[in-house]
């Protein structure tokens, strides 16, 4: 055979036997969750004007797209994410609906990003859009949604962190940054850089104090994180984000599902489209973030029908990666049963297997 | 518990100079042996040491939590990690350096500059930003031969104190960037793991300042 076609282009994958079994099954219990909660789900197209997600994820990320020339000239891309192409379908196609409307996909989406830190060329999100509503309880509703889903599939060791673009932004027009200032900023709270945020404050030292702002990096932790912010940031906008936050942490105290969450303001990289607040999903045996979502009120408008919305997406690849490890630990934990011998006492040795069943313990009895 | 990976080299004493004056020791007869994987005295830490150039890959994939690594290593790998330390030892420069008589910034006007380095993406950025045209040649070391030889007219690499440079002849051009050892941390980690992590950086913090007083 001619070595020139056995090769495989980087990044790309195949998948096969148990592997598929596992993402069906995964996709599956993840679609159903979405669909109890009314969403329908969407069957996108795999490539579409290039320039469609340069709208929708700005143009340094639409960048990293597969772009070629459709046969009327213009230039295509395959899909880098689904929100775009959800949203323009909303804007143009479902403008009679009644609203909320509620949209889940699930699908292969392609990046030419360099493979590092286990992404791959082509990926496959499932995720859903909540558009038409602005309020409280669309925010909530995806993040239990979320919730829900991942336990589904066996993760619990799981968390969310919570941001709000609005929180940087606030900061950024109050130091008057430009667009490269205002980036540079961005990365060096984005990595964490406390002493590099230091320097680069240095020139606006006027305007607070500079001690204050270099703890943008350290903002991150349970809930008790936001009033820390109200102290060192107090312009408006800022404000309002944190008592958008302080709204959501609420919510989800009262709901029980506050241990999944968490506070992370020095989240700020990422996507242009996002308006709102945002969230992260991370666990446990995994690097980067397995999902992410956010509100992005400012996206519809782009194709002429401004309205809020709000969703998330999670990576099939990397659910299917940490939900194999944990099967393949409880099937290696599972092989040890306690052994318990009852051909003496029958009564002591039943009371012992009881016991080690009501701590979940595998027993077996000789 | 927290796994830490070290860069071997010319990192890894001053690396572990710092930990020990924070209190996290490793035992002196688990140095010395050929483990690469050491758990501290208080079992709270678990070191790996690796290659310099392989520690921002074990950090971004999570394999370890948090790391130890030249900024220069770390820029050359653009990996996806928080960077909340500056340590503030193992200081250099990345700079352009040529033969002391070379024709310095122009950097061959009449073509494409040959620049022979160890960090292809950080030179190639340096000229690429500054409109210069050049041709790069990747080496695994000893960079300073290429000028010499003839390989290139430039070279892009790492200086310290400079003497390298000057026993074979060469000068330097332009500083790149300033470098000095940074802790990285795993962005998974950096939630997950969030106390640990911090009570980490925040015993790093103290233990870097109290070195500079």
């Amino acid at each position: 055979m001619s070595t020139s076609l056995s090769k495989i282009p980087s990044g790309v994958q195949y998948i096969f036997d148990d592997e598929v079994r596992l993402r069906r099954l995964i996709e599956r219990e993840v679609m159903t969750v979405f669909a109890g909660w009314s969403y329908s789900e969407i069957m996108l197209p795999m490539f579409d004007y290039a320039d469609l997600f340069s709208l929708g994820m700005g143009k340094e990320q639409a960048e990293m797209t597969y772009r070629f020339t459709g046969r009327d000239g213009k230039l295509l891309a395959l899909r880098p994410e689904m929100t775009s192409l959800v949203a323009r379908t909303v804007a143009t196609r479902f403008r009679e609906r009644p609203r909320p409307i509620r949209l889940s996909y699930s699908g292969e989406v392609f990046r030419w990003d360099q493979p590092h830190g286990g992404r791959q060329y082509e990926f496959h999100q499932i995720g859903l859009e909540h558009i038409g509503s602005g309020r409280l309880e669309a925010d909530t509703e995806v993040l239990v949604i979320a919730i829900e889903a991942l336990r589904r599939v066996g993760l619990d060791g799981f968390t969310i962190t919570l941001s709000h673009v609005d929180f940087f932004n606030g900061v950024a027009e109050r130091l008057e940054l430009d667009d490269d200032r205002r980036r540079e900023m961005q990365r060096l709270i984005d990595r964490k850089e406390t002493d590099g945020l230091n320097s680069f404050l240095e020139p606006y030292d006027d305007h607070q104090n500079r001690g204050d702002f270099c703890k943008l990096t350290t903002l991150a932790g349970k809930r008790e994180v936001l009033g820390e912010a109200r102290r060192l940031v107090t312009n408006a906008k800022s404000a309002s984000a944190l008592d958008d936050l302080e709204c959501i942490c609420q919510i989800a105290e009262a709901l029980g599902i506050d241990s999944f969450i968490d506070i992370d303001l020095g989240d700020v990289g990422g996507l242009d489209y996002y308006t709102g607040f945002t969230f992260k999903i991370y666990a446990g045996g995994l690097g980067a973030a397995l999902g992410r979502g956010g509100r992005y009120d400012q996206l519809l408008a782009k194709f002429g029908y401004p309205e809020p919305a709000v969703g998330f997406s999670l990576c099939l690849d990397w659910l299917a990666q940490l939900v194999a490890a944990r099967q393949a630990k409880a099937a290696a934990d599972a092989g040890d049963a306690t052994r318990l011998s009852a051909a003496g006492d029958i009564v002591s040795a039943f009371k012992e297997a009881t016991r080690l069943r009501s701590q979940g313990q595998k027993v077996e009895i000789i | 518990m927290l796994t830490i990976a070290i860069a071997k080299g010319r990192l890894q004493d001053e690396a572990l100079d710092l930990f020990r004056r924070v209190g996290i020791t490793i035992p002196g007869d688990a140095l010395t042996s050929r483990r690469l994987l050491i758990e501290d005295q208080s079992g709270r830490y678990s070191f790996i040491f690796v290659k310099a150039s392989d520690v921002p890959v074990y950090v971004e994939y999570g394999t370890a939590d948090a790391g130890v690594c030249g900024l220069d290593v770390l820029m050359e790998s653009e990996a996806d990690v928080h960077q909340p330390l500056d340590l503030k030892f193992g200081v250099c420069r990345l700079v352009v350096a040529g033969k002391k008589d070379s024709p310095a910034p122009s950097y061959n006007p009449m073509g494409t500059a040959r620049i022979a380095t160890k960090y292809p993406r950080m030179a190639a950025d340096y000229f690429q930003r500054r409109g210069v045209p050049i041709e790069l040649i990747e080496l695994g070391g000893s960079v300073e031969l290429a000028p010499l030889l003839g390989l290139s007219e430039h070279i892009v690499d790492l200086v310290e104190t400079g003497q390298t440079l000057r026993e074979n002849g060469l000068a330097e051009i332009e500083t790149i960037a300033e470098v000095s050892a940074r802790l990285i941390v795993n962005r998974a980690s950096y939630h997950l793991k969030r106390a640990p992590v911090a009570d980490l950086i925040e015993t790093l913090k103290i233990g870097i300042a109290a070195e500079r007083e």
